[in-house]
């Protein structure tokens, strides 16, 4: 239990020293949309999370002067850790599952996501605290790979 | 021996510069781009570079621009250096001499208003949204610095300032005022004083503010859940929000479980505000779209579970966003939303 805690609070401290540029987590993919989300599709699921749906935020963008209209929103996760810290945080709910918003920008695509460290104050064991720190470590590790596989 | 020697000593620049390479890329590229031609951050030229101290811009990369996206970045000296080296690409560093330039803050005020306010903003708080967006054909290529921020005062000589006003900056809409509009010597000097009188003690850490506030509103119905959802559907559209099909919280994460049908997501969107906000900051998208998270618990109370959007905002480092009166308004429209669905 002690090695734990302090395995948390190293991992946390860790997390501290990047404060700044970590306030949302950004990959620059060197492809196209729809590769870039081809591949983030199956890194996803590699990493045992599932895409639970799309949501498609592109209406009328052309209209409006985008340049492009390639704007979604994917939602994924785990669903036993979700369903058992929704039913123990009913305040976390609004944040599930998590999310991640791809757009095209030229011929790169951008993938954002927010850092699931932010919804620590919501969980009040050390358990959670960990899942929720393995969500962080996960979703860098996905954005890397995906870039990683249009490396320039 | 000596070749030895001669051969380290001419691979070490190289060696440093694919460590600048190496530090753009991890730090840089997902804003400012593959070849620095600009995104979320502005393009970072090798021209727009040329005018640029190295004080400047180990000060830009360690402070930031609190406010305007880009962060303070916590890199060593050693770090910095590199990175730096790796921007200027072999362009000579320009130096600056850092006494303070003496001019006249009312005629500098006066020249601002009628040259550079319609870019820079009337408040010196630069232009909207985000550096340099391929996906958002704005006004403006390249969206003008806030002059009058913090970050930007702290890093730029008096002298810097001069220099752009007088030479422009290539492949940017900075004209040279000098040649265009024949501004003289004092002109520019009252400018930059003008310019200079905005600084304030800088705070060099950067740090997100502080949202007093919960990361969620709770509110309790006093309906069963159907009923909530069918209220909170209603309200939504009286809104002038587009609410989209019900999705069980859960939803395409596994199999179907008992339970899970008591966790419902409504979702609705204002196109219209939606669009306001991604001019702003393309970034929008991890808060997207407005939803309302209808619970009931084993007793059989029902809730309905909002997003307290002003801790996602603030993570933006956007003050035009997080300053935005249509964000407030969004936020208190979903509460007042629900409070009606519920009454």
């Amino acid at each position: 239990m002690v090695i734990r805690i302090l395995i948390l609070q190293m991992l946390l401290l860790a997390g501290s020293v990047f404060a700044g540029h970590d306030d949302l987590l950004i990959e620059r993919v060197n492809a196209k949309f729809s590769y870039a989300w081809s591949a983030l599709d199956k890194t996803i699921r590699a990493y045992h999370y599932k895409p639970a749906y799309l949501q498609r935020c592109d209406f009328a963008l052309n209209e409006r002067h985008y340049k492009s209209d390639k704007y979604r929103i994917l939602f994924f996760g785990k669903y036993d850790e979700m369903k058992k810290m929704s039913k123990k945080y009913p305040e976390i709910v609004p944040f599930f599952p998590l999310r991640m918003t791809v757009m095209e920008e030229g011929t790169h695509t951008l993938v954002i996501a927010t850092p699931p460290m932010t919804l620590l104050p919501l969980v009040k064991t050390n358990e959670d605290r960990m899942t929720i720190f393995r969500w962080q470590e996960d979703i860098k590790s996905i954005l890397k790979q995906v870039k990683s596989q249009y490396q320039q | 021996m000596k070749i030895k020697l001669i051969l380290i000593l001419a691979l070490l620049p190289l060696l440093s510069l694919a460590g600048g390479r190496e530090i753009y890329s991890e730090f840089c590229e997902n804003c400012h781009g593959f070849s620095r031609q600009g995104s979320l951050g502005l393009p970072l030229y090798s021209s727009t570079i040329a005018n640029h101290s190295d004080r400047y811009l180990q000060r830009t990369i360690k402070s930031g621009r609190p406010g305007r996206i880009m962060p303070g970045f916590n890199l060593s000296d050693a770090q910095v250096a590199k990175l730096i080296r790796f921007l200027r690409a072999g362009i000579k560093a320009p130096k600056y001499d850092t006494t303070p330039i003496k001019g006249n803050i009312e005629a500098g005020q006066h020249t601002y208003e009628k040259y550079c306010q319609r870019c820079h903003g009337v408040n010196l708080e630069g232009g909207q949204g985000t550096g340099k967006n391929f996906s958002w054909q704005k006004d403006a290529e390249v969206s003008p610095p806030a002059l009058a921020n913090q970050g930007f005062l702290y890093s730029a000589e008096d002298q810097m300032i001069k220099h752009v006003i007088v030479n422009g900056v290539k492949d940017t809409e900075m004209v040279s005022f000098v040649k265009v509009f024949n501004f003289n010597e004092q002109a520019v000097d009252d400018l930059v004083g003008f310019i200079r009188s905005h600084e304030k003690p800088f705070d060099h850490e950067h740090v997100i503010k502080k949202i007093d506030e919960p990361m969620s509103f709770i509110y309790t119905s006093p309906y069963k859940l159907e009923q909530t959802v069918n209220k909170l559907r209603e309200s939504a559209a009286a809104y002038n929000f587009r609410v989209y099909p019900n999705r069980a919280l859960l939803q395409g994460l596994g199999e179907f479980q008992v339970g899970d049908e008591k966790q419902v997501v409504v979702r609705f969107c204002n196109f219209r505000n939606m669009q306001e906000f991604l001019k702003l900051d393309p970034r929008l998208g991890v808060i997207l779209p407005c939803r309302a998270t209808v619970i009931e618990d084993e007793q059989g109370k029902v809730s309905v579970v909002l997003e307290n959007y002003k801790h996602a905002v603030a993570r933006f480092n956007n003050e035009q966003m997080s300053q935005s009166s249509s964000v407030g308004d969004l936020i208190e429209k979903m509460q007042e939303m629900v409070e009606e669905a519920l009454w």
